[in-house]
């Protein structure tokens, strides 16, 4: 009917929202039950790898559990899922899964959750992975999935053309350096090789630039005191070479991340490198599928940076708060993490998971083999900060992404301009 | 009871060619989004990235693809499907009859505050639906229907528009006189609805009851809401095929066109009847 | 006798309340069902439009109507309403014009008239999450389907999803597409149910054909066509899947060019803010606006098609007019 009515309405459905996180493959299971009588139901979205026989590990030592696991396509639905239920007080699963990037909003509503610090998981995760989930007050609302180390993701065959060097260690060592450096192996790329770009976004670039600062937006820890944009010059700075490097001497290929221009660049060879979170390996795969030849490099530009990572927290609507905790504990720990990053992928959260043997061993085949296991432990062991988040880090955040677009993508505006328009959006949108 | 005849056609001549020239373009239009889904289907994700302007042929991975949607992980297509049904039936059935029974009552019946509530149920579809998620869940969640199917299914079983549709409707296509004759008769209000209104209002009816259907079929958001992955409706359920951030267009469209399919199915064998309907049960006042 | 007489006046009492309550009876369902579902959500939203309301947190004190007056000083808002307007006009009037038009062909004596009537209904079976895929799909700015056909006749590419007009003729068009069919035949089927009498009393006075269209048909199918316009204005003010799923990783656009005022609303209260309260104001704003436009549009309606009625000659058709 023509009347889209409440119910037809507010459809974000397919697709993919949020320059978020997360963690996605292509292997796991839907919907997954083992048999008692707490019933304890975990809420997932893309793909947390929990399957039915992880589940039965779990239940085998607690037979009156029973498990079942709700999942999400897109954390942009699970995050609305997660807000309405929240909002009218009940119809939360015992385990919600949380993106890291709610976080900053999950903690303002702190009393909803259960606290889980707890002996078990103490010095389970690093500091800066504990410090996101983690209040001002002390409580602990989330324990952590994954994470998201970021290596740069490169093609050989582009590099060849421009006479770059080919092989890993020797592209690590040419990367190796601050985001200046990275620009400078840029120009000569697109003088070499004109029409390609070096990269594939201005936004992926400066996002990964700001998630490499202590306070990109607020002044002080732990409440927030926002800079205003115009007076915030680190960022100021950050935005100009950004753009300076992504347009003006053509560095970025101009594609929206996530968009369906971006995602068939990847057959067309459009870009040459990408700022490569661990969790962009099965995405780079699918899109890019029957391209033999992209690999990944030990080497970040600026020195190491995350992007993204998920929690699990335990809503006190649920009945079970306690077996939940403890699930979710268990869910988390290293061993079973490591079951995960075998199975799905997702790069274990936890210090010991990231070191495990097993996961040192690991190599993605897509990717010539690359030792990827090696690679993102390097990387997750070079991360030492996140930036603060607070209330207002996601809407400046989304200011900024769509400042850097306008410039970047949509040609529909100089720097400057862009940069006024984005000082006046945060203004009328930061709290 | 109503004067009915043979419906003839306005006009009296045939046509020229031009009239078929247009209805022929008009139709191309219609039909080739989804000839596009159909070609994006049976293609793959190399393929599409490669050529913007899909060939008119379709390739060979159609048959594959959809093997990869019932395979995909969780995703049980039957259930959903059978889901889909029974919301789609009841909802349909149940926007039919009330809002005939309404209709009528709004278009032919006088009584006091007629005009107003029937502005009102106009009105309330101005509601920007957007905001009504939050109360409306916080009332499944009183009634203990949250997790059901009971929960998607009540909120549809009476529609504003349905209601505004059969009255505008009746009212130009049920004259007074029958209506008052049913009375004079000495029909019972009841009587004179099934006798007079009934059917007059059979052709709009069949069509409200095609698209309440449509529309509960491809209702996505609420569902997804108060039901999740545990008890889906089917595009509840086909969202599991965009898992992760890398979408595979090939996928997605097999989807899109493994939905759609039971819907034109449906359109193509009650369609027919129903076009047709329209067109020779009207009434003549 | 007495006996009798008493029957008579029971039954002519029970007549009298079955005419007094019978009404009320037909349209209960929907009221009862609307209470829950409809009128709750409406009332609710109204109250928390006037405090200041958390999605999270919830209330947290009264507001007065600075909810009201904090969205009317936002120039997003206006470029919202801006937005929805011009997809609106881009969709509707194209939309309802094409309607009649087709709708008039197909009341011709055609040959294999059903197919032609389901065929124009087709795209309404497509789901609008999958209309709006498959047009996304077409529109994108350098790997789409539309500006690679530009591109064949050396149109250089157009920024569907960059800038403001070509953003709003894609979504309009995803409108279009799914809707044109389904107003069509419910004109049809209005123009069907009106007696071949007038149509030939018409004939035999010899208007022509389109006048014929625009004198006699077009005034009988005026309660239809209040309702397909009244639909049409409800359902383009609200418009959000298809500006929603034409860009994800944006809202509306990186200008907000095609963001529309329920994606405002929606970005209001589930966006980074999470203000139930100005979301709830944009709300209750959205839906006078529509009621606004919708009377004006009721008005219009009514006007156009009873000035050049000639309902002397054609007094049956305005009895069976609207109410």
């Amino acid at each position: 009917m023509r009347i889209p009515r409440w119910r037809v309405a507010i459809a974000p459905a397919c697709a993919l929202l949020l320059i978020a996180t997360g963690c996605s493959s292509n292997s796991g299971s839907g919907d997954a039950t083992t048999g008692g009588s707490v019933n304890l139901t975990v809420a997932t979205f893309n793909e947390f790898g929990y399957t039915d026989d992880l589940f039965a590990q779990f239940t085998k030592t607690h037979p009156n559990v029973k498990i079942t696991q709700k999942k999400v396509a897109q954390s942009a639905d699970a995050k609305t899922n997660l807000f309405t239920k929240l909002a009218a007080g009940s119809g939360l699963s015992d385990i919600e899964a949380v993106d890291g990037d709610w976080l900053p909003q999950v903690k303002q509503s702190a009393d909803k959750f259960v606290n889980l610090s707890s002996d078990t998981t103490k010095d389970r995760w690093p500091d800066w992975v504990v410090s996101q989930a983690t209040t001002t007050s002390g409580e602990l609302l989330g324990d952590a999935t994954d994470i998201g180390p970021e290596a740069t993701c490169y093609r050989k065959d582009l590099f060849e053309k421009a006479g770059l060097p080919t092989d890993r260690d020797g592209v690590a060592q040419l990367l190796s350096g601050d985001w200046d450096h990275y620009f400078d192996v840029g120009k000569q790329f697109v003088s070499k090789v004109p029409g390609v770009g070096w990269y594939d976004s201005a936004g992926a670039v400066f996002n990964a630039r700001v998630q490499q600062l202590a306070n990109p937006f607020s002044s002080t820890k732990p409440t927030e005191t926002v800079i205003p944009l115009d007076q915030n010059t680190q960022i100021k700075d950050l935005y100009n070479s950004t753009l300076t490097a992504s347009v003006d001497n053509k560095l970025s290929a101009g594609l929206g991340q996530w968009s369906g221009d971006w995602q068939k660049a990847f057959q067309n060879g459009a870009f040459a490198t990408m700022q490569c979170p661990a969790w962009m390996q099965p995405i780079i795969k699918t899109n890019a599928s029957g391209v033999t030849s992209w690999d990944i490099a030990n080497v970040f530009p600026g020195g190491a940076g995350n992007w993204g990572g998920s929690y699990l927290t335990v809503p006190k609507q649920g009945k079970h708060t306690k077996e939940a905790q403890e699930l979710a504990e268990w869910l988390t720990s290293p061993d079973v993490q490591v079951q995960i990053f075998l199975s799905a992928g997702n790069f274990p959260a936890s210090k010991a998971g990231a070191a495990d043997s097993k996961v040192l061993a690991a190599t993605n085949e897509f990717f010539n083999n690359a030792p990827t296991g090696k690679i993102f432990s390097a990387r997750a062991a070079a991360v030492t900060t996140q930036p603060f988040k607070g209330p207002n880090y996601f809407t400046i955040n989304t200011v900024l992404g769509e400042a850097i677009g306008r410039v970047d993508v949509d040609k529909s505006a100089n720097a400057a301009d862009s940069w006024n328009k984005a000082v006046a959006d945060a203004k009328a949108q930061v709290k | 009871m109503t004067k009915r005849r043979e419906r003839r056609e306005h006009g009296i001549r045939r046509p020229g060619w031009l009239t078929y020239l247009v209805l022929v373009v008009a139709i191309l239009i219609a039909v080739y989004p989804l000839y596009y889904t159909f070609l994006l289907s049976s293609s793959s994700q190399i393929e599409i990235a490669k050529h913007p302007i899909p060939g008119l042929i379709p390739q060979g991975n159609l048959l594959s693809n959809l093997t990869r949607v019932f395979h995909t992980e969780g995703l049980d297509f039957w259930g959903a499907f059978i889901n889909s049904v029974m919301v789609a039936v009841i909802q349909s059935a149940s926007v039919a009859i009330f809002s005939t029974l309404a209709g009528f009552a709004f278009a032919k019946l006088r009584f006091h505050g007629r005009r107003g509530l029937l502005a009102f149920i106009v009105a309330t579809m101005a509601v920007p639906p957007q905001l009504g998620v939050v109360p409306l869940f916080i009332v499944m969640a009183k009634l203990g229907w949250t997790g059901q199917l009971v929960a998607v299914i009540v909120p549809g079983l009476v529609s504003a528009f349905g209601v505004f549709w059969m009255t505008q409707y009746l009212s130009g296509a049920l004259p007074y006189e029958l209506v008052e004759a049913a009375r004079v008769d000495g029909c019972s209000m009841f009587a004179s609805f099934r006798h007079v209104a009934l059917p007059a209002a059979r052709p709009a009816a069949a069509m409200l009851f095609l698209f309440t259907f449509v529309t509960s079929w491809t209702t996505y958001f609420w569902p997804s809401i108060v039901l999740g992955s545990q008890n889906p409706t089917l595009p509840v359920a086909l969202q599991l095929l965009q898992t992760g951030y890398a979408k595979d267009m090939s996928l997605i469209m097999s989807g899109v066109l493994l939905s759609t399919l039971p819907l034109l199915v449906l359109f193509l064998v009650v369609g027919r009847q129903l076009v047709s309907g329209i067109m020779a049960g009207a009434v003549k006042g | 006798m007495a006996h009798d007489a008493r029957k008579r006046t029971l039954s002519t009492r029970m007549s009298l309340l079955d005419v007094k309550t019978a009404p009320y009876l037909y349209i209960a369902p929907f009221f009862i069902v609307w209470a829950i579902t409809g009128l709750f959500p409406l009332l609710y939203t109204a109250y928390i439009s006037t405090r200041k309301w958390d999605l999270l947190q919830g209330d947290l004190g009264p507001a007065g109507l600075s909810n009201f007056t904090f969205v009317l000083a936002q120039p997003g808002f206006w470029q919202a309403l801006r937005n929805t307007f011009s997809i609106f006009l881009l969709s509707s009037v194209p939309q309802i014009i094409t309607a009649l038009f087709l709708a008039a062909v197909l009341d011709a004596n055609l040959r294999a008239k059903t197919f032609w009537r389901m065929g124009v209904l087709i795209p309404y079976v497509v789901a609008p999450v999958a209309v709006s895929l498959i047009f996304t799909e077409i529109f994108s700015d350098r790997s789409g389907m539309a500006n690679a056909l530009l591109a064949n006749i050396g149109v250089s590419p157009i920024g569907w999803h960059a800038d403001t007009l070509p953003s709003h003729l894609a979504i309009a068009t995803m409108v279009n597409y799914r809707w044109t069919g389904y107003n069509t035949l419910i004109l049809l089927a209005a123009m069907q149910s009106i007696s071949t009498d007038v149509i030939e009393a018409a004939v035999v006075d010899g208007a022509v054909r389109l006048k014929t269209y625009w004198y006699v048909i077009l005034p009988l199918l005026r309660p239809t066509v209040i309702f397909v316009i009244i639909t049409s204005t409800i359902g383009g003010l609200q418009i959000f899947d298809e500006p929603r799923m034409f860009d994800l990783t944006t809202i509306g656009g990186s200008n907000g060019n095609f963001m529309t005022v329920t994606m405002y609303l929606y970005n209001t209260g589930w966006g980074p803010q999470l203000n139930m309260g100005r979301a709830s104001a944009v709300a209750m704003l959205l839906l006078a606006v529509i009621l606004l436009v919708a009377l004006f549009n009721l008005i219009l309606s009514s006007r156009i098609s009873s000035v050049d009625n000639p309902s002397g000659r054609h007094g049956p058709g305005r009895k069976t007019g609207v109410r």
